[in-house]
């Protein structure tokens, strides 16, 4: 009897579960079909952000097609290079302020730029769970889907120096961050005018406030100039020999494929994960187009385009290229920090490290 | 001979001052440039994240900019930078001016042609191209130097306020020269031939007679170098930012647009704006000074007067190995980069193994239907934002010379004030007031006309310069008689002078035209979706550092403006526009 009773409650349960599991499946999919529905009656996709990123607008042309044809729909695209990631937020916030819609349906940005909007309340929460075909696994604490649904990474950069392979070869090629301080490098490299990485590195657990900022000042007395990550031309070029830090190393990996003299490394004390997050502002003119793409970007065809278009992807995926970079670092013993707008918000005196950093990176010139 | 001034009967002074049309026509510009001030004043007590409950009213941005040591420096650099190019500008403008228009040197027409051409290029070519010219790594002059004298440093460097003075004087040559050609080709010989009857030297009578008569004009010319010196992006962005050397444009674009940490400083801009304005003031003043006095040296003459050209003879030759070479330095290696750059898969120096990669790559891949929004857009701006400037102008002029009013000090003076306020503050101001004065009651955030209104503010105070001057050489018989015939004040405007102002109107019209074809500041400020122009293209490309693809955009917008040059050239040959 008690035999017959186990399995009567285990028929209970099972019974139990499948009916949760439909209702969660029907539930996932009423939600998609709402959205598809929805993303129908929008029409059209407006987009915006910078013309490196995701391969501009051939890669967003691409991410049109493939969502089209995933979702069945027919959305039609409008792509506008826009201003940095910090810089668009801003517009959006102001935009939102002033009751006009978002220049942008879909937000694109770094973990800075989130933190910057989700102080300012722009972004529409979002049941990502119930639209994404494959929740990426999570690495350690880091989950690619926020709590509260604002924003989903979708891609990893790895911080590094980035290098003219003619000018900088062999032993030459830095291992330690310290190496960039040889005297033979001085006047031929650049940073960042926003002190990518450094900002990340001077944190505590990593290498610490007071050992960047002495860093950042020989770095400053070492350096010819300020160049933003995006302008890897200048590197080819042989105007800078390096660059130290990057935002990722992706820009690279998509200008060797055409030749360019153009490398990245990555140093031994460690590196940071900038995150590629998506994000719906709240003054989206098409809020289920926008989600569906953000959706459709964690497929497997939409991550092997963001590695076609800007040489990049999720690190969380076991077919990812990214993954083999931190993989190695880890290997090696490196220490790894993943730039997530939670991360930001936690710590104290960030906001002020980054702005030191920046003054000493600009006024060590003229 | 001095222009005769005839007191007017009441009558007359009334029809001309009074007319409504005229008055509202000329009102509305000064309105909205009146505006634009007003919302730059607001925004600069203003701290924090603009229209949202987290911005204070506030003193602190005039502190702020007034403790700042690092505007000091920057303030420096400005006015070593800025006069540099004044230098520079005026060291080649103007002999060429003098060349074209006082001397019998051949192939005028050329002449012209190399000086409009100037405008084409976009100023980041022109400091790429001596990027590698005069860069201290990778300029191949430097290179050159070194390896001939055994130098240790490259002896040359662009990226200080001179090296970038000297590439923006040689973008504004062409500027000096269209400003001054005019006034050599309208200066009374007489004198000259007086100076030579006397026995004077050749080179006695340039200093002695040619210059001193021409000095207002080359004043004129210089403020007007000065006020673009201060304010030009292009060449301070691509050379200085990248090697820590800031002039005041680029110290304000990074208030508006924080390269990292921070919101923009719009509050920052105000308060450099609001000091600007007294800067503008001042040049205002002293430019309607350097006109009157040049009432003072006669220099303007009337009807029936024809210049007498100097002979040059064999110093033709060294005139045209003088615009050769400025245009080889200015136009031609700039060109020849765009060129190289749209052929090549990504940037680097040209050389054997970089021409095996020359490719139509970027052409084929060419994003066309961003590439075609942008040249709608400019396309309609190029229509209308002339038109509109020559109306209004037209209208401001017509007040300013001819009406007795003691308000056309006022207009005079609102009209000239964009001239000497950088072209980013008038588009902050116009942002700020389309997205939190105006709304969605008057939509204009977002769209191409709120560029074309910037556009026609900015450009008011070319036009005016240029009609003022057309206008005061035109006797008043001509409007009296047409009074006295019994023609309104619009159809005196609209059957006597315009028609007498024609070549100066096709003038400002087709420089207009040209300026508004290539601007880029206001269109990367305003631009969002639907409004973004060609330039703005081009830069976006840029920017993101595509080089390469914004290189072959250019080449195709190059292409695109060659009719626009082609009914320049053609009207200057029939001797419709000024100048020619």
């Amino acid at each position: 009897m008690s035999e017959q009773l186990k399995h009567a409650r285990l028929l209970s349960l099972g019974i139990f579960l499948l009916c949760c599991s439909s209702t969660a499946a029907f539930g996932a999919s009423a939600t998609l079909t709402q959205m598809i529905e929805g993303a129908k009656k929008e029409g059209v996709l407006r987009a915006q952000w910078s013309q490196n990123t995701f391969g501009g607008g051939e890669g967003f042309n691409d991410f049109i097609a493939g969502m089209n044809k995933k979702y069945g729909l027919n959305l039609k695209g409008q792509f506008t290079p826009g201003p940095d990631m910090q810089a668009l937020m801003v517009r959006i916030a102001q935009e939102a302020a002033a009751g006009q819609p978002a220049s942008t349906d879909l937000y694109m940005g770094n973990a800075q730029a989130l933190f910057d909007g989700l102080k300012q309340q722009v972004l529409k929460p979002i049941e990502w769970g119930a639209i994404v075909d494959r929740r990426p696994p999570k690495d350690g604490s880091f989950d690619a889907i926020a709590a509260d649904g604002t924003h989903m990474a979708i891609a990893t950069a790895v911080v590094g120096i980035e290098y003219n392979t003619n000018l900088v070869k062999g032993t030459d090629i830095p291992k330690r961050l310290t190496d960039v301080l040889n005297p033979k490098w001085k006047g031929k490299i650049a940073s960042t005018p926003y002190a990518a990485g450094l900002r990340e590195l001077a944190m505590p657990g990593f290498l610490g406030r007071e050992y960047v900022i002495d860093f950042t000042k020989k770095l400053s007395g070492q350096i010819a100039g300020l160049i933003r990550c995006g302008e890897a031309e200048r590197l080819t070029s042989g105007e800078f020999a390096m660059l130290v830090l990057t935002c990722g190393g992706n820009d690279a990996t998509v200008l060797q494929r055409s030749g360019a003299p153009l490398a990245q490394t990555i140093v031994q004390e460690g590196t940071v994960l900038h995150m590629r997050y998506a994000a719906i502002p709240k003054n989206s003119r098409a809020p289920n187009a926008a989600a569906l793409m953000a959706a459709y970007w964690l497929t497997p065809e939409a991550q092997a385009l963001l590695w076609k278009h800007d040489g990049l992807d999720l690190h969380l995926f076991p077919e990812s290229h990214m993954k083999k970079d931190v993989d190695q670092v880890r290997a090696a013993g490196g220490k790894i920090v993943i730039n997530t707008p939670e991360w930001l918000a936690s710590l104290k005196g960030y906001a002020e490290t980054q702005k030191e950093l920046e003054k000493i990176l600009r006024e060590g010139g003229k | 001979m001095k222009a005769r001034s005839i007191e007017l009967p009441l009558f007359f002074v009334r029809r001309s001052t009074t007319s409504p049309s005229l008055l509202f026509l000329a009102s509305l510009p000064i309105a909205v440039i009146a505006v634009f001030v007003a919302v730059m004043i607001w925004v600069s007590f203003q701290r924090g994240m603009l229209g949202t409950p987290g911005a204070v009213y506030t003193l602190e941005n005039y502190l702020a900019i007034f403790a700042d040591p690092f505007l000091y420096r920057v303030l420096w650099n400005t006015a070593v930078f800025t006069s540099t190019t004044t230098v520079v500008a005026l060291a080649i403008g103007l002999p060429i001016a003098w060349l074209a228009e006082r001397t019998t040197i051949p192939g005028k027409t050329a002449i012209y042609a190399i000086m409009t051409l100037g405008l084409l290029i976009p100023g980041i070519y022109t400091a790429m191209g001596w990027t590698f010219i005069a860069h201290p790594r990778i300029g191949f002059l430097n290179r050159w130097l070194v390896d001939l004298f055994n130098l240790q440093d490259a002896p040359l460097n662009i990226a200080t306020p001179v090296g970038m003075g000297f590439v923006q004087g040689l973008s504004l040559a062409a500027v000096v020269f269209i400003l001054t050609a005019q006034m050599f080709r309208a200066m009374n010989p007489s004198l000259e031939e007086a100076a030579k009857v006397h026995g004077l030297s050749f080179l006695r009578t340039i200093h002695r007679v040619t210059l001193p008569l021409a000095l207002p004009g080359i004043l004129a010319a210089v403020i007007y170098v000065v006020t673009i010196g201060i304010a030009t992006f292009d060449i301070p962005a691509i050379v200085g930012l990248g090697n820590r050397v800031y002039m005041l444009s680029t110290f304000i674009y990074l208030k508006v647009h924080p390269q990292g940490s921070g919101l923009p400083e719009y509050g920052i801009t105000g308060a450099v704006g609001t000091c600007m304005i007294a800067v503008a003031a001042l040049l205002t003043l002293l430019y309607g000074q350097v006109l009157r006095s040049g009432h003072r040296f006669e220099v303007v003459t009337g009807k029936g007067y024809r210049p007498a050209l100097i002979e040059l003879g064999g110093w033709s030759a060294a005139g045209w190995c003088f615009i050769g070479l400025y245009a080889f330095v200015s136009k031609v290696l700039p060109l020849l980069l765009i060129v190289y750059a749209a052929l090549t898969p990504y940037f680097a120096p040209p050389s054997m193994e970089m021409m095996r990669h020359l490719s139509l790559v970027h052409f084929t891949n060419m994003e066309w239907g961003l590439v075609l929004r942008g040249a709608r857009n400019t396309a309609l701006l190029v229509a209308v934002v002339p038109l509109l400037v020559l109306v209004f102008a037209f209208a401001i002029s017509w007040l300013v010379v001819r009406s007795r009013n003691r308000a056309r000090y006022a207009i005079e003076f609102a009209a000239f004030l964009p001239q000497a306020l950088p072209e980013v503050i008038l588009a902050i101001g116009a942002l700020l007031l389309a997205l939190f004065v105006l709304g969605e009651a008057v939509p204009l955030y977002g769209s191409v006309w709120l560029i074309a209104i910037v556009y026609v503010a900015a450009r008011i105070a070319f036009a005016t310069r240029a009609l003022n001057g057309s206008l005061l050489q035109i006797h008043r018989e001509m409007e009296e008689a047409a009074f006295v015939s019994g023609l309104s004040t619009l159809r005196t405007a609209r059957r006597v002078l315009l028609p007498l102002l024609r070549p100066t109107l096709l003038s400002v019209w087709i420089w207009t035209a040209l300026l508004v074809y290539r601007e880029l500041t206001v269109a990367v400020f305003l631009g969002v979706h639907d409004n973004i122009t060609f330039p703005a293209v081009i830069w976006s490309y840029w920017y993101a550092g595509g080089m390469n693809k914004a290189s072959a955009v250019t080449l195709l917008m190059t292409v695109l403006l060659a009719p626009l040059i082609a009914v320049f050239w053609w009207l200057g040959r029939r001797g419709q526009v000024a100048g020619q």
